[in-house]
């Protein structure tokens, strides 16, 4: 050992050199991106897209309160398509929990029989592709004259995060230790005294973790936004696509736009990094 | 018999739930048998959930499955039953093909590409210093970020007339105001990185989980036994590492496959038909061009090729997530 451990050490430090550099670096180039965006969303008016970039400026924050303030010619200004997104992330997130939490209790239920069946289900419509779901709901939500309303967002939301809500929940109720659930069950409470009373309090802090993750996906979410409102229930990723045509190539007000849709999201998943990745790996990763 | 099911009955219904109140329970058939209500307690909780995935899911299932046989265009005119004719077209027709071929050459590549940079970076994020808790929140900040808005960032910088990439490309030899979207090719490097930009991170933070979970004895006995860093990998780390490995590539393969904001965004699946993917190809033919019975019949085809992957999805998610359930 005594003669390895040199050129062992050796490689190790190698190995760690290269490893930590290819990581920083990578860390750095990525943030060019979200450099760009609040550089330029901060530039007063005609430095924004001038070439050679300007480095030195007064920063300002006129394109946020133009964007903010202004319809444009629009309808809609940016600061209602901002509430679309909330309200329509929000009550996905609320259905998606209130049908979720129940769901997720009953398919820990010793003597439900379906359970295992119904599990692998609700887990294999993470694969429904949303654009093979798009053309029927538009479908439908036209006959219904739906058609750029709320509820033809959050649906689909609650629907397709609800594999992930479901799974979250689940894995977290398995953990808890049986016999709480057993001795109540002896003292005679039913099934839905159970869930109240003695499972709620303890699952909280997954249903914050699943209600955050349905939150930011909800809010991310282009296709159906694009697809299914016109206006009065567009949501803000949707609506940065028109201030292209609207504005030129204006940046300011588009990368102001931009942080404003961003800032909400990136706040969140710091805070709870970790939760986030084990949320999307359906609980698998912790 | 009788009477032990009917003392047991007694003692819930002494504590109706609300959702249980005003059924009349069945009389049980046997002494072990749970009760009718106990029995259907689990599908009442069950019910909303899958009340909304059948209207969500199962619903759009059977319309494009009806759909696929028949004409209908989403703006009036009432369609008729056309029998295979549209999935002779989807399969005959060369841009569908080629819709097909590229939405798998794209998923392949940017998941290889994804794993092996996700663990590049996993492995020097791992260990549990004050740095890496910095990295790996930055980490995340890429993956934070709105995909549509990402490729909207992107597109600016790749702006031919102002954009930050065009000119400082330019001190690398590149000509001046290089449009990199203009190009089939360079167009595909770009999406790929824009891809890349956004995933490897979640990659790298699932495979970093599960490096820090890792048992540190089998390392120190194989540093005692002189083994050298790429056999400690090989034999130590590489096969301990399968199970996440196996949860990053599944569910960024099946991520890969919804893919749509950042083509839509950056390309709109050009030049011509380029980058056209098979999520822009179904967008453009059933909301576009409002030929629904191709757009359902593309949808059909895509669902049972993706449905060839639930049973590696049950496996790898559900085993690992409880192995005593599945």
């Amino acid at each position: 050992m005594t003669t390895t451990a040199p050129s062992v050490r050796r490689g190790l430090i190698a190995r760690v050199i290269i490893g930590r550099t290819f990581l920083w670096a990578w860390l750095i180039v990525g943030l060019v991106p979200l450099l760009f965006m609040l550089v330029t969303s901060i530039k007063p008016a005609g430095l924004a897209n001038q070439i050679p970039p300007a480095w030195l400026f007064t920063p300002t924050l006129e394109n946020y309160a133009s964007v903010l303030s202004a319809g444009g010619g629009k309808s809609e200004s940016f600061g209602q398509l901002l509430l679309n997104s909330a309200i329509v992330s929000l009550g996905a997130t609320l259905l998606a929990i209130a049908v979720g939490v129940p769901a997720a209790y009953a398919l820990t239920m010793r003597e439900f029989r379906a359970r295992k069946g119904l599990s692998s289900w609700i887990l294999s419509t993470y694969m429904f592709p949303p654009i093979v779901a798009v053309i029927p709901i538009f479908v439908f939500a036209g006959r219904l004259g739906l058609i750029d309303t709320y509820p033809v967002l959050i649906v689909p939301y609650a629907a397709f995060n609800l594999p992930i809500v479901v799974w979250i929940l689940r894995s977290s109720i398995l953990q808890l230790p049986y016999e709480i659930q057993e001795a109540a069950m002896v003292d005679g409470a039913s099934s839905w005294n159970i869930l109240r009373r003695i499972i709620w309090p303890l699952l909280v802090p997954s249903v914050a973790t699943a209600a955050v993750l349905t939150i930011v996906l909800s809010w991310n979410e282009f296709l159906f936004a694009l697809s299914l409102t016109r206006s009065g229930a567009k949501t803000a990723p949707v609506g940065l696509q028109q201030f292209t045509g609207m504005y030129g190539t204006d940046w300011g007000n588009i990368t102001s736009a931009a942080t404003l849709i961003v800032a909400p999201i990136l706040v969140l998943m710091i805070i709870l990094r970790r939760q986030m990745v084990a949320g999307l790996s359906f609980g698998a990763v912790k | 018999m009788k009477s032990t099911a009917v003392v047991s009955d007694a003692g819930l219904q002494a504590r109706p739930s609300r959702r249980e109140h005003g059924h009349n329970p069945t009389v049980p058939r046997g002494g072990k048998r749970p009760s009718w209500k106990k029995r259907s307690a689990p599908w009442a909780y069950m019910a909303p959930s899958m009340i909304v995935l059948l209207l969500m899911t199962v619903a759009p299932a059977i319309f494009i499955f009806y759909s696929a046989f028949r004409n209908d265009k989403i703006l009036g005119g009432a369609g008729r039953f056309v029998g295979l004719n549209n999935f002779i077209e989807a399969v005959t027709n060369a841009s569908v093909r080629h819709a097909f071929l590229i939405t798998f050459a794209f998923v392949a590549v940017a998941v290889i590409l994804e794993m092996l940079l996700g663990f590049a970076l996993a492995l020097p994020l791992a260990a549990q210093t004050t740095a890496n808790k910095v990295g790996a929140a930055l980490m995340l900040l890429p993956f934070a970020v709105t995909p549509a808005v990402a490729a909207m960032i992107f597109k600016q910088l790749l702006n031919p007339n102002y954009g930050w990439v065009g000119y400082y490309l330019g001190y690398l030899g590149f000509p001046r105001g290089i449009d990199l979207l203009g190009d089939p090719t360079s167009a595909w490097i770009v999406l790929i990185i824009l891809d890349m930009w956004q995933w490897t991170p979640f990659i790298a933070l699932i495979l970093m989980a599960g490096l820090q979970s890792l048992p540190g004895e089998p390392r120190e006995a194989a540093l005692v036994d002189g083994a050298t860093p790429w056999q400690m990998f090989r034999h130590i780390t590489l096969p301990a590492m399968v199970p996440f490995i196996a949860i990053a590539a599944v569910l960024r393969t099946i991520q890969a496959f919804k893919t749509f904001d950042a083509f839509k965004i950056l390309t709109g699946g050009g030049p011509g038909e380029s980058t056209e993917i098979i999520n822009l190809g179904i967008f453009r033919v059933g909301l576009q061009s409002f030929n629904v019975g191709l757009a359902c019949a593309l949808g059909v085809i895509f669902l049972i090729i993706l449905s060839l992957l639930i049973p590696i999805m049950l496996r790898v998610i559900g085993r690992q997530s409880d192995p005593e359930e599945m």
